[in-house]
Formats: structure tokens, sequence, C-alpha cells
């Protein structure tokens, strides 16, 4: 066991408090690893028996510090429940960070785990390093998650809305920024909010009758990837087995694309049902389809029942052959439908949160900081 | 006749009384004499037929036997006509069962058609699709099993995603990744692996994205 698990275990013990020192989380990061562990708070975490069963409510404030020489933009930890067959996994990806050399930072992990009476020895939760992205968007991790992916992404939209905020701030000042900024909160308040339950295969429901809809794509104008048809099964409040044909319109290979899947309701309410991924070998010019075995069901929108209606497809992300990814500008964006569906990218999350607890002096300052 | 060919007990019982035919009687003397087994039968029916005759003094003396004779000949005559006659009631039945099966038939058919024009007539057209599905679902090679398994069977790995978890669940077990406010949390699905939750979390401003996976 390396040594900066032994110390994590012993400062974990030390500070669980009630909490019973076998169930507390184990966490193992490599010996080369660029962030280090340096003590966990397990507050209000506790353990209880329900019905036949543990319940595990483990709140964790882990502390870590960038070991590294270079600034860590994002990193993601893998959670993994050991009596969960045929294994249940986690993870908690923390974006848009700026963590210099020597500095420290949190990592928050709420979990709640159901877990059999009878257990196997050992912990029951174990936490690792999936991967940690730096300011030159270099990578270190196992990248099991393909967290590489998924910190790379979201780099380039934090520096995409950066520069659109900047750039609306250089243009036309605080109160243009303050504009913006405030229209992108409407926008949130207006976004419906859907639950979403996913399973693998076959459909949700037998109660609905099925029927084959197709996709009207929003064609974004500098997209490498052009959709060009597709369908999906529609049942009720249930969708499944999307099926997209692409061709790639750039000149370069594509390896990954990401299609946004946007689902209407009998109200016209529209709403993003979630990400139809390819993993391919995509030469210029070359088609493909993408098909995905999975079924989505909403068992309400905003309160209420959903009957689903219509659908709507746009490219969100293309990953080319050499590591470099394409994501949709701030113009493509501000299409009228894709506005009222999309969420705010992290970056832009994180700055509204910002100007709410600081205001638009604390903003600027912010964007002044990159 | 050889002593293969032996008399039937009837026979041998009609030839000891002497109630056989001239050339049965011949044909059954010439085995007898010849067949040592026929011909002990043969004596111990005469020498019960002579205990009998011993014991006939015994018998009441107003017996009428020729009365007695014409009522049991009356009874078998009797039996054998109702066994005719149950054996015209069950051909005349036989006959028309077919006749039966095909006139219920019809009438089932008939009121089918019915039913079924009723309902393409007046079932709205969204009942009608259900309808249709539903029957589109049912697989003739597994009559009795019907539908199609629900996908959120016991065994199937589930993946929730709502503004306040996310949880991955299989066989009544569950691990979710919690966060501690709704208010502006967006949920994304990547239908390849995952479902995940992202959220600013409000103390220390940090952006986190919490997600759960199929088993990998």
């Amino acid at each position: 066991m390396p040594s900066k698990v032994a110390s994590g275990l012993s400062a974990c013990a030390l500070m669980a408090g009630s909490l019973f020192a076998g169930v507390l989380p184990r966490i193992d990061l490599p010996k080369d690893s660029p962030v280090s562990f340096l003590s966990a708070d397990y507050g209000e975490s506790n353990e209880s028996a329900r019905g036949g069963a543990m319940l595990l409510d483990l709140h964790a404030a882990l502390s870590l510090r960038n070991s590294s020489a270079r600034r860590i933009r994002g990193i993601t930890m893998v959670v993994t429940a050991q009596d969960f067959t045929p294994g249940g996994k986690g993870s908690v990806t923390v974006t848009s960070l700026d963590v210099g050399p020597g500095e420290t930072f949190p990592i928050r992990i709420d979990l709640r785990l159901l877990r059999p009476l009878q257990t196997g020895p050992g912990v029951p939760v174990l936490v690792g390093l999936d991967g940690v992205l730096f300011d030159d968007l270099q990578f270190y991790g196992p990248d099991k998650l393909n967290s590489r992916r998924t910190l790379t992404v979201s780099e380039w939209e934090a520096r995409r809305d950066r520069q659109y905020f900047k750039a609306l701030l250089a243009s036309g000042g605080p109160e243009k920024l303050q504009h913006e900024v405030l229209a992108s909160m409407a926008r949130q308040t207006d976004r419906p909010n859907v639950d979403v339950q996913m399973v693998r295969g076959g459909r949700a429901t037998n109660f609905e009758p099925e029927r084959q809809l197709q996709f009207a794509f929003l064609h974004l104008p500098d997209s490498p990837i052009e959709p060009l048809e597709g369908m999906a099964r529609i049942a009720g409040n249930e969708a499944r087995a999307p099926r997209v044909e692409v061709r790639n319109r750039s000149d370069r290979a594509v390896r990954y694309l990401e299609i946004g899947w946007i689902l209407q309701d009998r109200q016209g309410r529209e709403f993003l049902a979630g990400a139809v991924p390819a993993q391919l070998n995509l030469s210029p010019g070359q088609k493909s389809q993408i098909l995905s075995d999975t079924a989505l069901k909403f068992p309400r929108t905003s309160g209420q029942p959903m009957e689903i209606e219509g659908m709507s497809g746009y490219v969100s992300n293309v990953e080319f052959a050499d590591g470099t990814v394409w994501i949709p500008n701030r113009a493509d964006l501000a299409d009228p439908r894709l506005q009222k569906v999309l969420g705010p990218s992290a970056e832009e999350q994180r700055l509204l949160q910002l100007y709410h607890k600081r205001g638009l002096k604390g903003l600027v300052e912010e964007l002044k900081k990159f | 006749m050889t002593p293969n060919l032996h008399p039937t007990a009837a026979r041998l019982a009609l030839y000891a009384g002497k109630d056989l035919g001239w050339w049965g009687q011949w044909s059954v003397q010439r085995h007898v004499a010849n067949c040592s087994g026929c011909q002990a039968d043969v004596d111990a029916l005469q020498n019960s037929n002579a205990q009998l005759c011993n014991l006939a003094p015994d018998l009441p003396a107003d017996v009428n036997w020729t009365r007695l004779s014409q009522e049991m000949t009356g009874n078998i005559r009797v039996g054998l006509a109702a066994g005719e006659c149950i054996a015209d009631f069950e051909k005349s039945v036989r006959p028309s069962r077919p006749r039966i099966a095909w006139l219920s038939g019809t009438v089932l058919g008939c009121a089918a058609i019915v039913v079924v024009a009723s309902l393409w007539l007046n079932l709205p057209t969204r009942q009608m699709d259900h309808l249709i599905s539903a029957v589109g679902q049912v697989r003739w090679g597994r009559i009795g099993s019907s539908f199609r398994t629900p996908a959120t069977n016991q065994d199937a790995v589930v993946l929730e995603a709502n503004p306040l978890a996310i949880e991955v669940k299989m066989n009544g077990h569950g691990l979710a990744l919690m966060h501690p406010s709704s208010a502006g949390a967006t949920v994304s699905v990547n239908m390849q692996d995952s479902a995940g939750v992202r959220y600013v979390d409000a103390d220390s401003g940090q952006v986190t994205l919490n997600k759960v996976y199929y088993a990998q």
C-alpha cells in the first residue's frame, strides 16, 4: 500500500468521529500522482441499518495538494463501491480549477451507498484518481472513465466563455457584461429540469405504443461533422435506440463525436435529453452510423408527466484523431432553440455563481486573472 | 377335431346335457373320446347335473318352471332392447357435434367482426395505436409469456439522474452521488455509459460534475 494511502487512512480514522473506521473510504493515489492527499473531514457521515441492508451516508471533504510544477485545470476522482456487483462506479469531476503548484484545493464527495448486511472483507468504498488536466492541456492519469476528453472539452469551453465575457467587457464595459450575465441567469431559470432514467437494451415500459420518430437537425455552420438523417423509437415518455447517420466534412480524421439529443413534449417544451456518443474512425468525407441500444425514460418534467412528440439533434463536440477537440462557438450557441435548452458551460456556471456572490466587480476581477 | 381345438366350455356344457344338435353332439363326442381333459370336464358337468336332480325334491313344489323361463327370457330381451336404444341414442348424437361446433364458430366469428368493426369506427386513434402496439408485441413463439421483458427488471442496471442526486441501481443495491443544492443543477446523460449532474458548490464556488456509470 502506498505511503500516501496509509497516511490518508490514519487521517480519515482520526477525523471520522462516530463513524466506524471500517466503513471509511480508502483513498488510493498513485505514487507518482501530481496531487497528494492531505486530510479528510467526514462531518455528518453515518451508517445505519435499513431493512435488510446497510445505508452508508458519506459526506467527505477531501483536501488535496497540487504536488506538480504545473497549474491544474481539472481533476476526476473515481469512486468505486466494493460490494456492488458488477461494479457500481461513480466519479467526481471538478473543472474550471486554477490551482498553482503547492496550492491546496478541496474535493467534496457526498455519497449514499445501500449495501448488503453480509459484506466481504475490506472497505466498502475506494476513492482513486482517474485523471488530472493541466493548463498546458497535458493530462495525467489512467483515464479509465475518459476523463481526458471530459476535462479537455470543459477546458476549451471555459476558454471560449471567458473570452466571450472578456470581449463583452472590452466592447461594452461592465454594463454590457452585466446584461449578458442577467440574461444567462434568466435562461437558467426558464430551462426545464428533467429527471431521467437510463437502461441499456429493451424498453422501460410496455404500456405505450411505440413509433419511430425522425430527427430534425440543427446545422451548425462550422461543425466538422454533418448529421444527415436519424431516427429513434418513442413510446410515451420513453425514447430509445437512437440511430444517426453522419458525415465527416472536415479534412481531419475524427475518432469521437457526440450528438446532443433534444426532445419536445406535447406542450411544445423542449429539453436536452442527453448525448449520443460514438467512438469511431471517420476519415474526411466518410459517412458512418451512430447506434445506441439505450433507453431513456423521463418520469416527469417540471412536475408533470411527459409525452414526447418531436426531437432534434445537433453536434455538441468532436474529437479529432490527433486529440484536439471541436466545440460549438458562442455564435452557434446563440441559436434560440439551443439557447432555450442548453445549460451554461461549467465555466459560465462558475462565473454566474461568482457574480451572484461577489457582484459585478468580483466578476470583472476574476476575468482579468486570465 | 384335434385335441388342440377343444370345444368351448358352453358347448361342453350343452353336450353334457344332451342339448346340442345331432351334428354337434357327434362332433363333440368324437373329440371327447380322444381328449381326457374334455372328458373329465364332461364327467364333472354330468355329476353336477345328477346332484342337481337329486336336490329337486328339496325345491318348492309350486315353482312354475315354464313361467320362470319365460320371465328370464323376457328380461334378457328387455336388456337387449335397452342396449339397442342406447346405441341408437349415441349414434344420433355423434353426427350432430360438428354442426354445433360450426354454429358456435360462426357465431363467435360474427361477434368478433362486430367488435373489431365497432372498435375501428369508434375507438380514438390513440387507443387504437395502443391496442395495435400491444397485439404487435405478442410473440407468437412464446404465447403465454406474451410481452417483451421490461428493461427495468430487477437484474438490469439502471442509472437515474435528477437535480438532487444521481444513482446506479442493481439488485436492490444502489450507489448515489448527491449534491448539496439543486439550484442550477444540470442533468446530463451520455447514452454510452453514464449519467451525471453538474452543480456549483455554494461554499467553494467550484464546479463539480458527479457521474455514475454502467459497470465497465
